[in-house]
């Protein structure tokens, strides 16, 4: 990215390189680096997720390098985090799911992934010795999922996870769930039409019961059966008499007309008719309100089960469907031609209740007038006209016909999502999917259209060329894996993903790895970890390698031997070692003696005698040993020192020359020891001969003086 | 004991690196202490008290300058290291205004202080740069810290742990476990470089933990799933108790980083005659690979969670020894609950 130190007060802008894009456009940032002017350079890089380090750099000033560092900062490095106030527009679900949340989704959403692409994986294996050609014509793979889809469903939220109210309130028309969202929905809507086989033959009930879940997202501004239930239950509160109110019956008709039974035989008994007082002279009237309560509660559903709480007679199969719902439609309409309603003589309630009577007959007008939604109109028809609608064309051409009645506009991507579901076009749902639930919805919901689709299968799966050879299904989850890469915390699930994407996963996965930040030693280990699972061994040599160049720039040696011990880096070591070798040989004082020893305890004795090693353990030992000698002043150690010293680094010709004069002058400590003598004749000669060869070697010009007191010579 | 242990995970709003349980009274409810930041926001380090029945919503939180590497609690004072050397004590009531704290640097400590322990003298800490400190009241609510050892970088430390009054044992990357004695001139008098799984030479110790009642046994955790016991009185022997490659027959246990080691005293041990002097005591850990685990020399290993993300830290309840809190990766903590208590609980 170029940049450049701009003139006024010192912030740095960022600018595209296309003149064409005005400035004002570009969304500009100061930073507060402290750094005084003049500054000379600017280094810009990416750090772990969204943030950007930025480094500024005084020019270096020529008199006073190192002197002037201390006061005066030479350069700074800022990190900008990009993330925070810079309005990612990605997806709108991001409004009704808060960050935090999504995280949590994120998360909980990669063990199913994970398993099921392990299960494919070992399906495919088997797939291919039995010759098949798919996974999917494997007979448990739609059941696995199946599990899948139900796994990621209860993470977006539980519809039974709230606890019930122990006393309810009896004149609570819709019951206090948690908020649905549109993600759910969506994820429910794919899961009811690609994966659930079982549900195929009672799919327009199925549709039924999702309405009645997600009904109050459909749309914000046209107005749905849920607002309108909403609005009188407000409203409730302040009637005296309900049945007086055109609420209360367009109330009714409309959750009739989505087929909310429960709720409309719950209302009907708050008519004023039920009253005690009343009870005499409403006779008639109650007793019609009640039939049709009775009616409303024992209507035919062509489903094997209702859950708790919902009402309507079940019919397993289609025979038996189709004589209760003759012999209910019978009931229908003879209570519509009864004589008894002559005999109410409330004009709203005959009205009111006659409507109703007339939607459960499926009148088509009066069935339009009560719905709002194009969505709740088409399950309408599914319940009072055409409860044997199957097949994708038909309701597809019936969706149409309802979308033509109640035109809607389209803002949270249901209706769009169900539109290329029923047109059979898995291109259009991925779209729907990619504008307005994001990245995760696509990268986990590819998984549900091809689950019993081919053609679906073979379009996220064909390579394409103007994708650079990859397929569908893995750009959107490198592209996914590229959001989790953003943030400091999901950085970690990524390689899930990109390990799962064949052709450009792995490489991406070690640029990642790599990326990550190695200050910290806990953050290296767990990037070690990934490295270890996905078989980068590698990729995590070279991390240990960056990790201990860090830590031995910044003065922890022991951690940065350590790092290079793990990463068998021997030519570093190799280097530590020689450095350590040359710098003891020039020095014998004793007090750095601590700290070359410190050293040398930890590159150990394994290194090999590239650097001299072996030659210094003995030279530490020897030094160890001088010092016990010269404390405790015990004939018998200083002795066992004098006897090191001749046999095993005197006599020994891997000595280097350097390191005799050194010992020479140890030895000088060992001679004044009192009380007797230490060294024989021969010993004494030895160390007059290496004395005198030294004094020679003094007059050649390749000899190199050492740091040594004078009188020792 | 017959009743399964239950376990809840709680999602949190921010990430948790370290969590304690804080001694809690009938009044106050059960109540943590974590180490937490939000990664979103930057600079967002905090210690915060989280009571156990809705952790998502803090009671009360202290500021931190960097994110937390060590958390301790002692009856009376919480303690919290930072990734920048500083120390952070407080009372254990979580009064933010009590709060004292050494600010890291050239006098303290440089970078992360990883071992951190409450006893003896007060709390001893011991750095990645190297130094061991010794911290300890100085009256009118000040702290002074008191230098017992600087490595000068040569060593790197990740563990510390008292053991009696005038002694500790610290850990660290390629040193090892050492055994620090204050009345010989505050000097490691032992040394053992342990038993490290995958054929490696020397690997990180992450924890270390000493028994009350056996205070010449340090258990030890570290890479590659290694945990091994410490006898001081077999100093040179030190006792594997899980790694990688120890065993060719028998799977690992775990193969990653063991975070944390903590003798678990609820799980009686299977051999009881013979555990009263020779026998390492069962010792719980968890790991990188999200394993909540418990070990005893020569048993198999009981594995009590095996979680899809790494579990960073955990600690057993003192007062209730059935209950476990950890601190998962994914910005989560869990609960687990052995024993016949699960039932009283729920």
């Amino acid at each position: 990215m170029p940049g450049m130190p701009a003139d006024s007060g010192g912030a740095i802008v960022p600018f595209s390189g296309e003149p064409k894009h005005a400035a004002s456009a570009l969304p500009v940032r100061p930073i507060r680096h402290g750094v005084p002017p003049p500054i000379s350079r600017v280094y810009i890089s990416w750090s772990s997720g969204n943030l950007l380090q930025v480094a500024c750099l005084r020019p270096p000033s020529p008199e006073e390098g190192a002197g002037r560092g201390a006061e005066e900062v030479a350069g700074r490095v800022v990190e900008v985090n990009l993330g925070v106030g810079a309005g990612n527009g990605s997806a709108e679900v991001e409004e009704e799911v808060d960050e935090a949340e999504m995280r949590r989704i994120e998360y909980g959403s990669v063990p199913a992934f994970a398993l099921l692409q392990s299960r494919k994986n070992a399906l495919a294996d088997a797939a291919a010795m039995q010759h098949m050609h798919s996974v999917s014509e494997h007979a448990e793979w739609w059941q696995y999922v199946l599990e899948y889809s139900k796994t990621i469903g209860n993470l977006l939220g539980n519809q039974d996870s709230l606890p019930a109210l122990m006393i309810e309130d009896p004149r609570a028309i819709l019951k206090v769930r948690e908020k649905p969202t549109s993600l759910k929905a969506a994820w429910e809507l794919l899961e009811i039409f690609y994966v659930d086989k079982e549900l195929h033959s009672w799919l327009p009930e199925r549709l039924v019961d999702w309405l009645a879940d997600y009904d109050s997202l459909l749309t914000k501004t046209d107005g749905t059966v849920y607002f309108k239930l909403n609005n009188f239950q407000k409203k409730l509160i302040n009637l005296q008499i309900v049945e007086n109110d055109d609420d209360y019956w367009n109330g009714l008709s409309a959750a009739l007309s989505v087929g909310w039974l429960d709720v409309v035989v719950n209302m009907l008994r708050f008519h004023g008719s039920y009253q005690l007082g009343q009870m005499d002279n409403r006779e008639t009237e109650n007793g019609l309100v009640e039939a049709v309560a009775v009616l409303v509660s024992t209507m035919p559903r062509m489903r094997p089960d209702l859950p708790k709480g919902k009402l309507g007679q079940c019919c397993k199969t289609r025979p038996d469907f189709i004589k209760a719902w003759e012999k209910w439609r019978g009931q229908v309409s003879k209570l519509e031609c009864s004589a008894f309603w002559i005999q109410c003589s409330h004009q709203k309630t005959r009205d009111g209740l006659k409507n109703l009577l007339h939607i459960m007959m499926g009148n088509i007008k009066d069935l339009t007038a009560a719905t709002s939604h194009w969505l709740e109109l088409f399950a309408s028809h599914f319940l009072y006209i055409r409860p044997f609608t199957v097949g994708f064309e038909g309701m597809h051409h019936l969706a149409q016909k309802c979308i033509q009645l109640k035109p809607s506009f389209d803002t949270n991507g249901l209706t769009g999502l169900l539109n290329g579901i029923l047109s059979e076009n898995p291109e259009v749902v991925l779209a729907e999917c990619t504008k307005k639930f994001g990245p995760w919805m696509v990268t986990h919901c590819m998984e549900l259209l091809a689950a019993d689709n081919d053609y679906a299968d073979i379009m996220l799966h064909e390579e394409r060329p103007n994708f650079g050879g990859i397929s569908i299904e893995e750009l959107h989850r490198l592209v996914y894996a590229q959001v989790l890469c953003s943030h400091s915390s999901t950085w970690q699930i990524a390689p899930t993903y990109l390990s799962s994407c064949l052709n450009q996963g792995l490489g991406l996965l070690e640029i990642l790895l790599l990326k990550q930040p190695i200050q910290d030693n806990r953050l290296v280990l767990k990037t070690l970890e990934l490295c270890r699972l996905y078989e980068l061994e590698n990729v995590g040599t070279n991390i240990m390698k960056i990790a201990g160049c860090y830590h031995w720039k910044h003065g922890r040696k022991g951690t940065g031997v350590y790092w290079f011990q793990q990463a068998h880096d021997k030519v570093r070591l190799d280097r530590i070692a020689q450095q350590l070798f040359e710098r003891i040989g020039k020095s014998v004082a004793d007090d750095n003696f601590k700290q070359w020893e410190g050293l040398l305890e930890l590159l150990g004795s394994d290194i090999g005698s590239a650097g001299g090693l072996e030659f210094l353990h003995r030279y530490r030992d020897f030094k160890r040993s001088l010092q016990q000698a010269l404390e405790g002043r015990t004939g018998e150690a200083a002795r066992q020192t004098v006897e090191f010293l001749i046999q095993q680094l005197m006599r020994n010709p891997s000595t280097p020359q350097r390191f005799w004069l050194p010992l020479l002058h140890d030895s000088v400590k060992l001679l004044n020891c009192k009380p007797r003598p230490l060294l024989n004749v021969a010993e004494t000669t030895l160390l007059l001969n290496k004395l005198q060869e030294l004094s020679m070697a003094k007059l050649r010009p390749d000899f190199c003086s050492n740091h040594l007191p004078s009188h020792a010579l | 004991m017959a009743d399964p242990p239950s376990f809840r995970r709680h999602p949190l709003p921010f990430s948790i690196d370290l969590v304690r349980w804080l001694p809690s009274s009938a009044s106050s409810g059960r109540l943590l202490a974590a180490a937490v930041h939000d990664p979103s926001v930057p600079a967002s380090s905090r210690l915060s008290l989280l009571p156990l029945h809705d952790p998502a919503s803090p009671l009360a939180s202290l500021p931190l300058p960097s994110r937390p590497t060590a958390l301790r609690c002692s009856p009376s004072v919480l303690a919290a290291a930072t990734s920048s050397g500083s120390l952070h004590l407080l009372s254990s009531s979580f009064d933010t205004d009590s709060a004292v704290s050494v600010p890291g640097g050239a006098g303290f400590h440089v970078g992360p202080v990883r071992g951190l322990d409450c006893g003896g003298e007060g709390w001893v800490t011991a750095g990645e740069d190297g130094r061991v400190h010794v911290v300890s009241d100085g009256g009118d609510g000040r702290v002074v810290a008191r230098r017992v050892w600087d490595g000068k970088g040569m060593s790197g430390y990740g563990a510390a742990r008292w053991a009696s009054s005038a002694e500790f044992a610290t850990g660290g990357a390629g040193c090892g476990v050492q055994w620090w004695d204050r009345r010989k001139g505050d000097a490691v008098v032992a040394q053992c470089k342990g038993v490290w799984g995958r054929g490696v030479a020397t690997g990180m110790v992450h924890s270390i933990d000493i028994h009350p009642s056996r205070k010449h046994v340090c258990v030890v955790g570290g890479s590659s799933g290694t945990i091994f016991a410490w006898d001081l009185r077999w100093a040179q022997q030190p006792i594997p108790l899980s790694g990688v490659g120890l065993d060719e027959t028998a799977q690992p246990l775990c193969e990653s980083e063991v975070w944390e080691v903590l003798f678990d005293n609820y799980t009686q041990s299977s051999d009881i005659i013979s555990s009263v002097s020779t026998r390492i005591l069962p010792v719980m850990l968890c790991s990188e690979d999200g394993i909540l685990a418990i070990v005893e020399q020569d048993e198999r290993p009981l594995e009590l969670l095996a979680e899809p993300c790494a579990i960073n830290s955990f600690d057993i309840d003192p007062q209730n020894p059935s209950d476990v809190v950890c601190a998962l990766e994914w910005e989560s903590i869990g609960v687990l609950t052995r024993g016949r208590d699960a039932m009283s609980e729920e």
